[in-house]
């Protein structure tokens, strides 16, 4: 794992102009261009806002503001997992024709989400501006909510772009798989919701759950996230990226030739 | 110092490899059996078979070889793309492989923008390829081009753009796979000029080609590979030489079984069976001869060479020419004429018997493997009767030399002081 994030570092000029690419590739051709990488989310939100703010109330109060903190780490999160997986097995220009470092590319595409997802991060600001929900000092927590979102992000891409290599099924599983967890997980509802008795091992096994509840304490119920099930999901985090490292390095001499 | 050293390295391609796609049923009756993934042995492909090479620092080697026969996987180990299966490898220095071009090229960017990309994937940083862009884009004579993206290009610009980023990598060690021939002629010997330079400034480079004159020419050494070993390694005018005698040999063992095996071909042809359009003659036997008379299968260059075609005429033909032409024993023509061209006056009409002779005073050719067509035809090129390619001669002499053709000539020194005579070193 260690050695895994030390090449990282030591490709880092590669993974930066990588990113940078797959950024400007993106709207590339397109008229408005890079502005897409704004008109998407704040279009989501006019269409959310629409149907959750008018047609079916919620509960909660501001909810389009409550549903757009848990969204947009969540899109990070499942782009990213959901590229992630053909990360690997997409890119036989690279793998076959030169030598070139395979744990680049998951880590590229967390990459390149993160830019996106960073990105759309002033619009819910102003969304919360909007709704007169201010951003509090707690704030400060974010970046380690962040930080262990992206390693447990890390984890689980290593992971399936180094099986979906050999079983290309994954791709197609994992696109459901994302789409159960997405209601599994609160982000369309607070996890106070969740029946008491179900909620702590909810947080146990589902970690994106206390992430998801973490950026909530902290943009939309303004007091700091329960730290000990966000640091056992760090603990969990660096496990499983240990793991996923050993089965990524196991297998990425088999990658040129089996992409 | 040895720039790479290869260690008995053999590779093995797992034949589930090529068929890939598991099924999610088999595997999940072999999880339930608890199977070993591994399949038997059988299942592999062996592509290396215990491969052992040295290549010292500055050497320019050339590897040669059928196709399958394990050339390309040799270059992609020494790469480090795959790892071999057994064995060892070393290398000593920055290592750049052409093995495709264009690695990570992207359609909708700019060439400027790709060069850019391309030339970090290939292990430069990024302040090294902007110190380089304008060398690099001067190289690839791409002009305004250079800001359009790089879908819009032909391949041809599209692969000087490439050649151009990977070649101003500045690597010590230069793996190259058969491109060497880039673009028109032009850009072609330009690109041969790029290689000459890193040949001067002592790199070391593995090239892998079917161009078997350029080994010859322009490689330090030649390693012929076949069905993954190393068959001969060496001075490259000897292995190239043995590499030709054994695709002449496989060639020639293929030529004859087909004619001598009546029950393959079911159709029956004509003797020498070249679909000709009339029998009217028939090219019975041809010999060729050495100065003395002698048949000979070994000939020397600075002698003559007589061809005796004895032919055999059902009628009296009045519209009839003879064609003689001579072949490289890899395929390229080296001189060809008939008698018509040349407005050679023929008895006519013809003898219904008879033997023509076509006589070259001196052979002029280096030493190598020919092969000779001869065929008598009418005016219109309509053949009477064919014998294509069954003569073949060697042509050896202690001189070595290179090319297609050796002509007469002589050494001479001139001093410029004019007190010295000239003095021949015939």
């Amino acid at each position: 794992m260690v050695r895994n994030l030390r090449e990282l570092y030591k490709y880092r000029a590669l993974l930066w102009s990588l990113t940078l690419r797959e950024l400007k590739a993106r709207y590339r051709g397109s008229v408005l261009g890079f502005l897409w990488t704004f008109l998407n989310p704040t279009l989501l939100m006019v269409t959310y806002a629409l149907v959750f703010g008018v047609f079916m109330k919620s509960p909660i109060k501001n909810y389009v503001f409550f549903l757009f903190v848990g969204l947009l780490p969540w899109t990070f999160f499942s782009n990213s997992v959901g590229m992630g997986a053909s990360a690997i097995s997409d890119r036989r220009d690279l793998l076959t024709k030169v030598r070139f470092p395979p744990q680049v590319l998951p880590a590229t595409v967390i990459l390149t989400n993160l830019c996106n997802y960073l990105l759309s991060m002033p619009l819910m600001f102003a969304l919360g501006i909007y709704f007169g929900m201010f951003p509090s000092w707690h704030i400060v927590a974010y970046p380690i909510i962040l930080a262990i979102q992206i390693l447990f992000t890390l984890a689980l891409v290593y992971f399936v772009s180094a099986v979906n290599v050999a079983f290309r099924d994954l791709q197609h599983i994992l696109t459901n798989i994302l789409t159960f967890w997405f209601f599994v997980t609160p982000v369309l509802y607070s996890s106070a919701t969740i029946p008491a008795r179900f909620r702590e091992a909810m947080m146990l096994v589902n970690p994106m759950a206390a992430v998801m509840t973490s950026y909530q304490a902290v943009f939309y119920d303004h007091h700091l996230p329960a730290a000990g099930s966000l640091a056992l999901v760090g603990v969990e985090s660096v496990v499983l990226l240990w793991l996923a490292s050993l089965v990524f390095n196991h297998r990425r001499e088999d990658f040129a030739e089996l992409v | 110092m040895d720039a790479i050293v290869i260690e008995n390295v053999t590779k093995h391609f797992r034949k589930s490899t090529i068929q890939r796609h598991t099924t999610f049923k088999t595997e999940l009756i072999r999880w339930i059996r608890r199977q070993r993934r591994r399949p038997p042995p059988q299942n592999f492909i062996q592509s290396l078979n215990g491969v052992t090479l040295r290549i010292p620092q500055g050497t320019t080697i050339g590897f040669i070889g059928r196709n399958g026969a394990g050339k390309s996987t040799l270059l992609k180990i020494i790469t480090g793309i795959y790892t071999p299966t057994s064995g060892k490898v070393e290398v000593n220095g920055r290592i750049s492989a052409l093995l495709d071009l264009g690695a990570g090229f992207h359609p909708d960017f700019s060439g400027r923008e790709n060069i850019l990309i391309n030339g970090i994937i290939l292990g430069m940083s990024r302040a090294e390829i902007r110190a380089r862009m304008q060398t690099i884009i001067d190289f690839s004579e791409l002009g305004d081009f250079i800001d359009e993206p790089v879908r819009t290009y032909s391949s041809g610009m599209y692969m000087r753009l490439a050649f151009s980023v990977a070649t101003h990598v500045d690597p010590n060690i230069l793996l190259i796979d058969e491109i060497l021939a880039v673009g028109d002629e032009h850009f072609s010997r330009k690109s041969r000029a790029k290689m000459n330079e890193f040949k001067k400034t002592g790199k070391t480079i593995v090239l892998v080609t079917h161009d078997l004159s350029t080994v010859e020419t322009w490689c330090d050494q030649a390693a012929w590979i076949d069905g993954g070993r190393i068959r001969s390694v060496g001075v490259p005018r000897d292995v190239v030489a043995q590499y030709r005698d054994a695709v002449e040999l496989g060639e020639a063992a293929v030529a004859n079984l087909t004619p001598d095996n009546p029950a393959v071909g079911a159709t029956p042809t004509s003797p020498s069976g070249n679909g000709q359009a009339h029998f009217a003659l028939h090219l019975k036997h041809v010999q060729l001869l050495d100065q003395v008379g002698r048949e000979a299968p070994t000939l020397d260059p600075n002698h003559s060479l007589d061809v005796a075609i004895e032919f055999e005429a059902s009628e009296a033909l009045v519209d009839v020419g003879f064609t003689i032409r001579i072949y490289h024993s890899h395929g390229m023509q080296v001189f060809g004429t008939n008698s018509f061209i040349e407005s050679v006056e023929l008895p006519t009409p013809l003898p219904r018997a008879g033997v023509v002779r076509f006589t070259i005073e001196r052979l002029g050719l280096p030493a190598g493997t020919y092969l000779m067509d001869v065929a008598a035809h009418n005016r219109a090129g309509v053949d009477y009767d064919s014998n294509r390619g069954v003569c073949s001669f060697k042509v050896s002499s202690k001189m070595q030399g290179t090319g297609v053709a050796r002509p007469t000539h002589r050494w001479s020194v001139v001093s410029d002081s004019s007190d010295n005579v000239a003095r021949n070193l015939e």
